[in-house]
């Protein structure tokens, strides 16, 4: 009995692992194969699986409109659970589908590995939650390109508003120790070094919390004691969430800065409204304040199917990153990865997302990307903030 | 595995059986198997349906049974809880990033480099620690794990690089051949992976390999034995930690870039399955779990939320259905040849006559060398007929004295026993000669030697050999394997000369086996030979542990009660082999209750009350002496 | 120095949910030997529990018995939910496995984890979830000038009263002597005329139980919830019970506080990103000078 049912299951994994050795091709014809590549599993996942529901919106409009060279797109999904190593995996699938492009990944040092894989394929991925300035900044990738801002820019956005908007003296920065958050935590102190030097002000505070746990008091009891004039946490919403309200029972009342990883709804409930309200957050504009046609769409069709907006940006930047390849086959006039890099690099005329239009440098960075300070309302909103 | 013998018994390759004739095949079973492994592997990558993906996840399965290999000497060969194995295999990753992207030192030259530092690390952290027992020893190895991980996030020095990790790593380059696509690496992964089994399933069939499977099966045994269980510890680690710091490397390489979200916890808890659903101690089990653990989630990918509560339940069911793992090592049935030792005499009695010792080493000498271990010099005045003499032994538990001011003198070539009622403190006294517990004050003496407080492993290589009074054999090994710790602690034979089967190392397993044959001839247990010792009625498991003893070539041996639990005719044939052996000139020392025993063959009898000599002397003397009676029935009185 | 005492009340705070949740891991751990990487997750579906009664009828046990009556309804619904969901989880993961051996126990709880952990995602979403505000006591007031919240009282005094009627339990009663002796010798124990399956029974139902209870009231005093949180507390719960001592109860509840106030003082005044690395490396020397732990009896191996 138990050989029996071995072999029944020798036999239906290996007829599983050939099945998916067929890979489904792009030909001529049928649908356009692109690949998204996100943490829908593992410690990220909200965020992975918020971005195949915003892909899965924009695919929807996109055929709708009518697709793209006149063939409609198709959206496989390859889960890279969150870490480095099966990002490579993950990676390596999307390439042997023989998809025309991958919109991926979230997290810098999970889309590393699978940037170095795409560019060694010549195959043309589009980051939209990984904002470490290595991945194009060192890199100087071909077939890279990313639709979310980079570290420094958000990290020089804080220390210009802190400092000159502000007059702020004493700051304090402070992250989790997760590659995003780090990242902006240390491209804001490098930004506040020149403020430093000048003597217009100091890092009084600059420490990590660790992620996971809930408990944050003994960091925000030594961090009241620094006496801040201004309080940046680059780390994720839920943990902001907790830590102000941890500070604030704890006695802390300076104005709290969060990046642009705590803007998200939950952040509000965690917190308690009476909390959260008047918080700051550094952001690239919100899904809800484009008011393109496109952005309309998406927010309709995507409430639609799944009862809400994102409550989160990123997921948004993954639809974008599908506009931005549909744009550049439709630019390009082919589904070669050449023609699409080439188009990506310089021929966007006329392709928007759902947060505007899209452009990029030659590293791939997208062009133009705005930072706003947002401010959370008494009824639980996130509004630009008018000083 | 009955499917695979099925399997390879119908294409002609299955196991050699007396009814079948020797054909070619037959005959040349195990290179034939190696060369059909081998001609799959290599053609692989080349089938029609292997897309790079295929082959980069039989990459990553390289990758984990590199790992799971390693962890297997810790975990499966000795029996270490280490659920910290990533720290090693982040070591070797982070030394290979660090030192190619800074020094720029080639990717094969750090190769071994990592290993060894790996190695070292692994020897600086775990010998502190090497003592702790199962979950104590597991929570440290969880706290190495962290704290390697954590240290690479906060960015030391500025070397780690923090959470981004380290990238621009450069790949392997053998000879100005640049190693970089799939396939040249999935190629270079496996026969890496090819070299280090070699060398595994060597020293699995060494004495290493045994000494770890005896600290597995029974540390204390094993020490008793002769094997210096702390040492065997460390060397399983620090063997475990190179060829983990290996698969950093390989990683590293590969993957170009690095960052502390790979060497997780959770990593070293899959590693932990790989190990266990392969089986414990099992080579090829190991690289099988490696398959099981990346290929179904890989299969599963499309499910994609759901695959790793597919996974959670897989690992369940495999323990419920299959919890000596998919491949376990099979130990009994495999005849001699399954002991993988060269150059045997294939006749039973020449191998048993092979064993048989020459009588000069059991001649106690002043300045002996018993089997190759020198004794120390000779450095307290002895009685030429007092072969163990202790002075003044005390020992105390806290406020409890459990042996007060002892003097034992054991006569060469006699039987000397100890009796006395339950809970005077015989056998403390026992575990203080055999140096399992140390003195509070007093001196043992050996042959003229101070052996007061050395390791058990030491003392019985001078030749005092014990057995207990639970025996305490190792279970799950064969009677004959059980048998072969006895010459382990007079045997040379490192690490390095198992792997390449040295013209000394291949004599010195010959004899070994020899030795263990004769002795388990002697007391009777060759037909089961090849039988786990657990599957051994009770009284052939005490003769088993007698024979254990006997094959360390032992001046002195101590029986710790051996007829309780025989009945009569039992009894009566353990005092006709302990006569035999007293012939064939061992010194006996003995505790024991049966009185009809203990005056049926002692030469001396000392009698031992709440930890004190009451009464010492001819076993008549004893049997006649008051305070000896008043102590036996005193206590029958309770 | 009032800073001091701030630090030190954060400390007790998190220490008594480590403790709580480290007494059941204890409990099961000092029996049946057993590493349960589960008990970690289990206290993250009393979490979810507790948050689904509660906001599952829009507040409704809130409105009609007050904000402590649904605290403490929902408190009651995890532990029994809990209790339960332990009792299965040993039929079904762990009684199979028992003869098989411990390692092979350890990978078949490993595999309850991450079925616990990505059946919570499954059920209730990747996306953290938050106990709303409503159904949550917040009354703050100044107890000897340090700010308390009338919740982190509530919880203390929780926490320490089950803390001493389990410790009541197992070192007082009849049925915690069976305990202990089973935990001692199950062989014996059977001897002795204990069933050993009631003792089982019992710590599988309780220990878990008591983790339900810590993750309602986690989740309460944090509000944020996620299903991959209980990870975190599991090893948590381990370090602190081996730090005091396996199988001994006041040892865990030891234990788990001194890991609170460590983590909670060395953050404060040194650094929060070496924090962990300072609490493995004292585990780690507590070990070399006490093999046992901190109240674990050094025991002689009869040999």
């Amino acid at each position: 009995m138990r050989k029996t049912v071995s072999v029944l299951l020798v036999c239906m994994l290996a007829a599983v692992l050939f099945l998916s050795g067929c890979a489904k091709k792009t030909g001529d014809t049928g649908p356009i194969q692109i690949a998204l590549q996100a943490p829908i599993t593992g410690d990220y996942a909200y965020e992975g699986q918020m971005a195949k529901q915003s892909v899965e919106v924009a695919t929807e409009l996109i055929n709708k409109a009518g697709g793209v060279l006149g063939r409609q797109i198709a959206v496989t999904v390859v889960d890279d659970g969150s870490n480095p190593k099966d990002s490579a995996i993950a990676a390596q699938k999307a390439v042997s589908l023989k998809v025309v492009a991958v919109i991926g990944s979230y997290g810098s040092s999970v889309t590393e590995p699978a940037e170095d894989i795409y560019e060694k394929n010549k195959m043309v991925s589009v980051g939209y939650g990984c904002t470490a300035l290595r991945l194009t900044v060192d890199k100087k990738p071909n077939y890279f390109f990313r639709t979310c801002g980079r570290d420094d820019a958000q990290g020089l956005f804080f220390a210009k508003y802190a400092v000159e908007t502000m007059g702020a003296k004493r700051i304090a920065i402070m992250h989790d120790n997760s590659t995003f958050a780090k990242g902006v935590a240390e491209e804001a102190k490098k930004a506040l070094q020149p403020y430093v030097d000048a003597g217009k002000c100091e890092i009084i505070y600059y420490d990590a919390v660790t992620p996971g746990e809930k408990d944050f008091s003994a960091a925000v009891t030594k961090l009241r004691n620094t006496q801040p004039d201004v309080w940046y946490y680059t780390g994720y919403y839920t943990e902001a969430g907790l830590l102000v309200r941890q500070a604030r029972d704890a006695g802390l009342t300076c104005p709290f800065i969060g990046g642009n990883a705590a803007i998200n709804d939950d952040f509000i409930k965690i917190a308690g409204i009476d909390v959260a309200k008047g918080c700051l957050m550094t952001q690239e504009p919100l899904v809800t304040d484009v008011t393109t046609a496109i952005s309309e769409q998406f927010r309709t069709l995507y409430k639609e199917k799944f009862g809400d907006v994102p409550s989160s940006p990123w997921p948004v930047y993954a639809a974008d990153a599908l506009y931005a390849i549909v744009g550049a086959i439709k630019n390009a006039n082919s589904i070669e990865s050449d023609a699409i890099a080439t188009a990506m690099h310089t021929n966007m005329t006329g392709v928007e997302g759902v947060t505007g239009a899209i452009k990029f440098t030659a590293i791939g960075d997208r062009e133009d990307v705005p930072y706003k300070m947002y401010e959370v309302t008494a009824d639980g909103k996130y509004v630009v903030h008018q000083q | 595995m009955g499917i695979t013998d099925n399997i390879l018994k119908r294409i002609g390759l299955g196991k050699p059986s007396g009814d079948q004739p020797v054909t070619f095949w037959s005959k040349n079973r195990g290179w034939l198997l190696l060369a059909i492994t081998g001609a799959v592997f290599a053609a692989y990558p080349f089938l029609p349906f292997i897309s790079d993906y295929w082959i980069d996840v039989a990459f990553f399965v390289g990758v984990y049974a590199l790992l799971g290999l390693s962890l297997n000497i810790v975990l499966g060969e000795v029996g270490l809880f280490d659920l910290g194995h990533t720290a090693f295999y982040a070591i070797g990753a982070y030394v290979t990033a660090i030192l190619n992207t800074t020094l720029h030192i080639p990717i094969i030259v750090l190769l071994p480099l990592s290993a060894l530092i790996a190695a070292g690390f692994a020897y600086l952290v775990t010998s502190p620690v090497i003592h702790l027992k199962g979950d104590y020893l597991c929570i440290v190895t969880i706290g190495i794990g962290e704290i390697v991980r954590l240290t690479m996030i906060n960015n030391p020095f500025n070397l780690t690089g923090g959470p981004n990790g380290i990238n621009g790593i450069g790949g392997p380059n053998l000879f100005g051949l640049a190693i970089n696509s799939s396939t040249q690496f999935y190629f270079y992964t496996w026969i890496i992976i090819g070299v280090i089994v070699f060398g595994l399933i060597r020293l699995q069939h060494s004495r290493i390999g045994r000494a770890w499977n005896y600290i597995r099966e029974d540390a204390t045994a094993a020490e008793a034995s002769g094997v210096d269980v702390r040492s065997y510890k460390l060397l399983a680690f620090v063997l475990g930690a190179a060829i983990a710091g290996m698969a950093g490397n390989i990683y590293a390489s590969k993957q170009m870039s690095i960052s502390p979200g790979s060497f997780t916890f959770i990593e070293s808890s899959l590693l932990f399955c790989i190990v266990l659903l392969g089986g414990l101690g099992s080579i090829p089990g190991s690289i099988l779990g490696a398959v099981v653990v990346v290929v179904f989630p890989e299969v599963f990918r499309q499910f994609a939320s759901y695959r790793l509560l597919f996974f959670g339940l897989a690992l369940m069911l495999m323990m419920i259905f299959r919890p000596g793992g998919m491949w376990p090592r099979k130990r009994e049935g495999t005849g001699l040849d399954g002991l993988g030792i060269r150059g045997l005499p294939r006749n039973d009695e020449d191998l048993i006559l092979l064993g048989k010792p020459d009588p000069a080493i059991l001649k106690p000498a002043t300045t002996a060398v018993v089997r190759g271990v020198r004794l120390p010099p000779v450095t307290v005045p002895m009685d030429e007929e007092m072969l163990l003499q202790t002075h003044g032994v005390t020992l105390k538990f806290g406020g409890l004295t459990a042996v007060n001011n002892f003097d034992l003198n054991v006569r060469t070539g006699k039987i000397t026993s100890l009796i006395g009622p339950n809970g005077a403190g015989k056998t403390t006294l026992f575990n203080m000669i055999t140096g399992i517990y140390k003195p509070t004050s007093g001196q043992i003496d050996f042959l003229g030697r101070d052996i007061t407080g050395l390791k058990p492993h030491t003392i019985i290589s001078y030749g005092i050999a014990r057995t207990f009074q639970n025996i305490r054999l190792f279970p799950s090994l064969t009677c004959i394997e059980n048998i072969m710790s006895g010459p382990h602690c007079h045997a040379r034979s490192g690490t390095w000369a198992a792997v390449m089967h040295t013209v000394a190392e291949v004599r010195e397993e010959r004899d070994i086996v020899a030795t263990a044959a004769y002795r388990l001839d002697e007391v009777g247990l060759w037909s089961y030979r090849n039988e786990l010792a657990k599957n051994l009625p009770y009284g052939k498991q005490r003769y088993l542990e007698i024979a254990r003893a006997l094959a360390t070539a032992p001046h002195l041996l101590i029986l710790d009660e051996p007829s309780s639990g025989l009945n009569d005719k039992e009894s009566e044939d353990l005092m006709v082999l302990l006569q035999s052996l007293v012939k064939e000139g061992f010194t006996l020392l003995l505790i024991e209750h049966d009185m009809q025993v203990v005056m049926g063959i002692s030469d001396w009898v000392a009698v031992m009350d709440m930890g004190q000599k009451i009464a010492e002397g001819l076993p008549k003397d004893v049997y006649n002496n008051q305070r000896v009676i008043e102590a036996y029935l005193g206590k029958e009185d309770d | 120095m009032a800073t001091f005492f701030e630090q030190l009340i954060n400390g007790l705070t998190i220490g008594s949910f480590y403790a709580l949740v480290a007494l059941g891991y204890s409990m099961v751990f000092g029996v049946m030997k057993l590493i349960n990487f589960a008990h970690g997750d289990l206290f993250a579906l009393g979490s979810y529990l507790g948050y689904t009664l509660l906001i599952a009828s829009s507040s409704w046990v809130t409105v009609h018995f007050g904000l402590w009556g649904g605290m403490a309804i929902a408190m009651l619904f995890a532990f029994s939910g809990i209790g339960l969901a332990g009792v299965l989880m040993e039929r079904v993961a762990y009684r199979p496995v028992y003869p098989a051996g411990r390692l092979s126990l350890v990978v078949s709880a490993l595999g309850m984890s991450i079925f616990l952990q990505n059946g919570i995602m499954a059920i209730w979403g990747a996306r953290p979830q938050a106990y709303p505000a409503a159904v949550v006591p917040s009354t703050r007031f100044s107890l000897l000038g340090l700010p308390v919240t009338s919740l982190q009282v509530v919880i203390l005094l929780i926490s320490f009263t089950l803390m001493l009627a389990i410790w009541f339990i197992v070192e007082k009663t009849t049925f915690g002597a069976a305990i202990r002796a089973t935990a001692l010798d199950r062989s014996t124990a059977t001897l002795m005329g204990i069933d050993v399956r009631v003792v089982i029974f019992f710590i599988f139902a309780l220990g878990p139980a008591l983790g339900g209870i810590a993750g309602v009231m986690n989740g309460m005093y944090y509000r944020a919830i996620s299903f991959n949180m209980g990870w975190t507390y599991g090893l948590k719960a381990f370090t602190a019970t081996i730090l005091g001592g396996i199988g001994n109860i006041p040892g865990a509840m030891i234990g788990g506080l001194l890991l609170g106030l460590m983590e909670s003082l060395f953050a404060g005044y040194v650094s929060g990103a070496w924090k962990d690395v300072f609490v493995f490396f004292i585990l780690i020397v507590v070990l070399i000078w006490r093999p046992t732990g901190l109240l674990g009896e050094k025991t002689a191996e009869k040999v």
